[in-house]
């Protein structure tokens, strides 16, 4: 390859992935807010928290905790797809901490502490994403169930978590320009044509991938993620008896207006 | 018409959180490490093509460390001593720099910026050695 095509190539990927990231962006931090939005306004007229429920509102926000940092309810009714999901969700964590150091600079202190950890982390998440594309192929009763994005949701996220892991262990990238890429990015400055992206395959199919799984979030079921905080059952208070839950659009049948 | 005006806020939010990175901008940094004693030959700056060594130096290292430690086979190519040798430059005081901190060392110019541990130098020496060995086997 030629110096002025590879400049050429390089300047073409370089503005299709900042473009990309830009747009990507935006439908993420808008899809998802609006989301939020939505589910914090739809509403919820009924008295339907799961028994045993908690008392009093600290109560509530221990149990939405323990739902989310510890699945607790999926702990309770299955041991195996718990450990799956922990094991996934935990070395995402891990892993996305790991990637703060190319978005900062200079890299905060705890990032670079667990960033030697997070490369593992990687390994256990693809674990974790394989034993639960499993469960979905070998369980009929779960087989049954799945849709297509159920399967393609988990591939999406093998192949960003295996081009990443093949970057750790096998192919490496050069980071420091990949890192300068992205600064000029998050920077506005990446039309300067001084930080272009390093052209390795794998890295352009892991941000791809990224891309398309930032796209997607908003219109499918990783809403889980925001989702769990308004779920109606687990974030009510106990206190029927106490108080009287009544709807605002009930109150406004029962009290005539003037 | 309500989701019009909502994504009307949703597009003010997202130019502003834009705008807000932009203004905060300060100039992208990166590392730019001291420039080494002598070319390897004339064609290759270093013992590879630069794209290749900044992508595997590691690989090299720790495959030239698996051969010389463990199959007793001592070459030069990818020596860490040789590396050294070249890299680490003093300053205008005559002072080479501390690998435990700042990114003035040749090595830790780039693995600051990755957040990228280095185990070589807890055992090696980070400086020239004082006999110069020769870069070119």
């Amino acid at each position: 390859m030629g110096e002025v095509e590879k400049d050429t190539l390089m300047g073409f990927w370089t503005a299709f992935f900042a473009i990309s990231f830009y747009l990507a962006t935006l439908l993420f931090v808008g899809g998802v807010i609006y989301r939020i939005y939505q589910y914090a306004t739809t509403p919820a007229p009924l008295k339907v928290p799961t028994m045993p429920a908690p008392m009093t509102q600290k109560g509530v926000i221990v149990r939405v905790l323990s739902e989310v940092v510890l699945f607790r309810s999926l702990f309770r009714s299955n041991k195996w797809i718990w450990l799956l999901g922990m094991m996934f969700h935990g070395a995402l964590l891990l892993v996305i901490v790991r990637h703060l150091r190319y978005f900062t600079e200079p890299v905060w202190s705890w990032v670079a502490l667990a960033q030697p950890f997070g490369k593992y982390g990687g390994l256990v998440m693809l674990l974790g994403l394989l034993g639960l594309l499993g469960r979905r192929i070998v369980i009929e009763r779960i087989r049954y169930i799945s849709n297509p994005s159920d399967y393609l949701m988990l591939i999406l996220l093998l192949v960003i978590g295996t081009s990443g892991a093949l970057m750790s262990f096998v192919t490496h990238i050069d980071i420091i320009h990949f890192k300068a890429f992205m600064l000029s990015v998050m920077y506005l400055d990446v039309f300067s044509g001084q930080y272009p992206i390093p052209i390795d395959t794998i890295l352009l199919v892991h941000l791809a991938s990224v891309i398309v799984l930032m796209i997607i979030f908003p219109f499918s079921k990783l809403l889980h993620a925001p989702g769990v905080f308004f779920s109606p059952s687990r974030n009510q208070v106990d206190n029927s008896r106490e108080k009287r839950h009544v709807a605002p659009w009930a109150l406004e049948l029962e009290t005539p207006k003037n | 018409m309500k989701l019009h005006s909502l994504l009307n806020t949703l597009a003010k939010i997202s130019i502003g959180l834009l705008l807000s990175l932009a203004v905060s901008a300060q100039s992208i940094t990166i590392p730019h490490p001291p420039k080494a004693k002598k070319d390897f030959s004339d064609t290759e700056k270093c013992v590879a093509p630069i794209d290749i060594i900044r992508r595997n130096h590691a690989s090299f290292l720790q495959h030239q460390r698996n051969d010389t430690m463990r199959r007793g086979i001592r070459t030069t190519k990818h020596s860490l001593v040789n590396c050294i040798n070249c890299h680490v430059t003093q300053d205008s005081d005559g002072n080479y720099p501390n690998i435990k901190e700042g990114s003035e060392h040749f090595c830790r110019s780039c693995h600051t910026y990755a957040a990228v541990n280095i185990d070589c130098f807890q055992c090696h020496a980070s400086i020239p050695t004082e006999s110069d060995i020769s870069i070119i086997p």
